[in-house]
């Protein structure tokens, strides 16, 4: 009876003492989110393809179904990540600012069949700082216009909207009270209250979140002036807002006809064909303001700065950032590939749908600042408070300005 | 004869420390080392990120109070726990008071307060987003009497409240088993003799039920107090600490600080300072409110 006891101790003991372990893979590791069933599925097949093609280089695949920024910051952190991984281009200046990813332009400068002059130039700009190149754009989606034809015909609407005052108007002349109640049933525009949906006014505006020379801008006349614009449209009654009309997000929202258009990018495609596979949409590029101007989110394969296999991993991020890799990829319009010789390849500048996308990426920013994410929290409260409390777009920008200014990335 | 008796309690005594060795090296891996590293992470500017961590003495603590948000997550954790653990109290007492009486349906009444308290708070944490929404259940049901009801979540002045609601629900039920148990250990004998010196059932509820489950009230506002200072899974899946920071708690300070900027020297020592506020806590309501007063 003691011995048994003795053994279980024992082995419970050991059983810890092991798991505690430090351990060595014996093969590379890459990692991505996990979003959708399909990307998922079209990612293994270019991962297959990569098998095939180097069948010598084997490696492991091991997707992070959730809280994905939270476990590569551990993983990061404790020397443990893996060898490739996606990073988010919104997050990408605080871990260049960290200097835990590796620089690749070596890696580009030594791989002759890596045209690294063939990306998109904002898409690379994301990645890089003081000459570095510390991630791969495998994609990208902008802001673009989606609107919901049936609704433009039904208010008489043949032209596409091409500046502010032609969007208010064609918002106004969509806002409809359909039964009679006194309520509005259909808006004009869906928008968000998150600062990115802000930023392509702002741009578009000649405003910065922050300036060329680093100073905070929001607190200038043009990023105010679109801020006012952007929340005039609720204000009025012509825009509504996703939580409004009870929903999560704004691509639900335009689904159900709550709203005539809405500002999203790739990712609103397969949903709508999923949901609404009978709705007659179609997607335009963003109405101009002073300038052309929009934003555009980018993906990139980045490595650690340390790599267990970095000749391997440069080799799968090659593939995978490369011609062969991004078109395969990008085949289905699940995303956009970040090289002009692809999108050609693909066919996507003809397609009515990601040819506007294609044409967007030509002035198309990366929306990127030099504060930590704990400025960006603050920058996100701002733009709450106009919205969910009665304070003025002027005075919210001026109050959080100065909490802002305190989380500014250190050089 | 007695060395015998000392192998076997001897033989005992390695049994007993056996059992007791396995949770106790579980809980020095899992619970008090990172207790104590938490609390050394909170004096160095640590950065999970960063090789270097800085040596700064207290300086996270002069920053964490200086911090607007931080000290609106302790207002609002003060106002949620201020409003939460007495309501949850006295209905959770009242419930049990009621299911001890010998009603019909009893059985049913008590399989369905307790439900939501098995339930997974994420899960009725979603369902509540619906019920609160614009267009939701609880807007529908105020405008059948002629409210017109606001967006419960995304309105600054009501969220904190709306999720306050939805804790109260869902531990009611939870604490009322604690007090059912309680109430049972009453003996009947006291009651009888209330009931044949013609005390009515609110005076016997009010003389005799309430003293009665002291101690197992004290043990109610303990955990409820602790849960409320440490509330947090609604908030993640409600709210996310908005809107403009009106339902940003401690604990969620702590989390958004040390997994989602980075800081966990910053979030440490905003935990430690909760920490500390929880003990105070406990401390004062058992000096103030003993237990059993009559010891």
């Amino acid at each position: 009876m003691v011995n048994t006891f003795k053994k279980i101790s024992l082995f419970s003991l050991f059983s810890l003492l092991i798991s505690c372990g430090g351990f060595k893979d014996d093969e590379m590791r890459l990692s991505s989110w996990v979003s959708s069933p399909q990307e998922t599925d079209l990612f293994e097949a270019t991962l297959q393809e990569f098998r095939n093609l180097n069948p010598d280089i084997p490696f492991d695949f091991e997707p992070i179904p959730g809280n994905y920024s939270e476990k590569l910051q551990l993983m990061l952190g404790t020397n443990t990540a893996p060898d490739v991984f996606f990073l988010k281009g919104m997050i990408s200046p605080s871990y260049m600012s960290f200097g835990i990813l590796r620089d690749l332009s070596e890696d580009i400068a030594t791989d002759p069949s890596f045209d690294s002059e063939d990306f998109y130039p904002a898409l690379l700009e994301a990645f890089q700082k003081d000459g570095g190149q510390y991630g791969i754009p495998k994609d990208f989606s902008p802001y673009v216009l989606f609107y919901n034809k049936e609704m433009f015909r039904e208010a008489g609407i043949d032209s596409l909207p091409s500046n502010w005052q032609e969007l208010e108007a064609a918002a106004t002349a969509l806002t409809k009270d359909l039964d009679g109640d006194g309520e509005t049933d259909q808006f004009g525009l869906v928008i968000e209250p998150v600062l990115e949906m802000i930023m392509p006014f702002v741009y578009q505006n000649g405003g910065y979140f922050q300036n060329p020379d680093g100073s905070l801008g929001i607190t200038d006349e043009p990023f105010i002036e679109a801020v006012e614009f952007y929340h005039g449209l609720y204000r009025k009654g012509i825009a509504t807002i996703p939580t409004d009309v009870g929903q999560g997000w704004n691509g639900d929202t335009f689904g159900r006809g709550k709203a005539a258009m809405a500002l999203s990018g790739g990712w609103l495609l397969p949903f709508l064909k999923e949901n609404y596979p009978d709705m007659d949409w179609g997607v335009a590029e963003l109405p101009a303001g002073k300038q052309k101007a929009t934003i555009a989110f980018t993906t990139a394969y980045a490595m650690p700065k340390a790599p267990n296999y970095p000749e391997d991993a440069w080799k799968l991020v090659s593939y995978l950032g490369g011609k062969e890799g991004m078109k395969k990829w990008t085949s289905q319009g699940l995303a956009l590939p970040s090289r002009r010789s692809v999108a050609e390849e693909n066919g996507f500048y003809e397609d009515p749908v990601f040819g506007v996308m294609m044409r967007s990426i030509e002035y198309a920013r990366p929306f990127q600042i030099q504060f930590s994410e704990r400025g960006f929290e603050e920058a996100v409260v701002g733009v709450q408070s106009m919205f969910f409390t009665d304070k003025s777009p002027r005075q919210s920008m001026l109050d959080i300005a100065s909490r802002i200014e305190k989380y500014k990335l250190k050089k | 004869m007695s060395k015998t008796i000392k192998s076997k309690r001897w033989q005992q005594m390695k049994t007993a420390y056996t059992f007791i060795g396995i949770p106790v090296i579980l809980f020095t891996v899992f619970t008090f080392i990172p207790i104590i590293f938490a609390f050394v992470i909170s004096f160095f500017d640590w950065n999970l990120l960063i090789p270097e961590k800085t040596f700064i003495g207290l300086g996270n603590y002069f920053e964490v109070f200086q911090d607007e948000v931080f000290l609106i997550a302790v207002k609002n954790t003060a106002l949620y726990t201020v409003i939460v653990v007495p309501i949850q109290t006295i209905l959770s007492l009242f419930l049990a008071f009621l299911m001890n009486q010998k009603l019909p349906g009893r059985t049913f009444f008590r399989t369905a307060f307790y439900i939501p308290a098995i339930t997974s708070s994420v899960v009725t944490s979603i369902i509540f987003v619906w019920i609160y929404s614009k267009p939701g259940l609880l807007n529908y049901l105020l405008s059948m009497v002629g409210i017109d009801g606001t967006d419960w979540l995304t309105n600054p002045s009501t969220a904190l409240f709306a999720i306050m609601a939805l804790t109260i629900w869902s531990t009611s039920g939870y604490f009322m088993i604690t007090f059912l148990a309680g109430l049972q250990n009453i003996p009947k004998s006291v009651y009888e003799a209330a009931a044949i010196d013609g005390a009515s059932t609110w005076t016997q509820f009010w003389k005799i039920t309430v003293p009665m489950v002291r101690p197992v009230t004290f043990f109610v506002v303990v955990l409820g107090l602790i849960g409320c200072f440490q509330v947090f899974d609604q908030i993640y899946v409600m709210s996310g600490g908005g809107p403009v920071n009106a339902t940003t708690t401690m604990s969620y300070f702590v989390y958004n600080n040390s997994f989602k900027f980075f800081r966990l020297g910053y979030g440490a020592a905003a935990a430690i300072v909760l920490a500390a506020i929880i003990f105070v806590a406990t401390w004062l309501q058992k000096k103030y409110f003993p237990s059993n007063p009559y010891q």
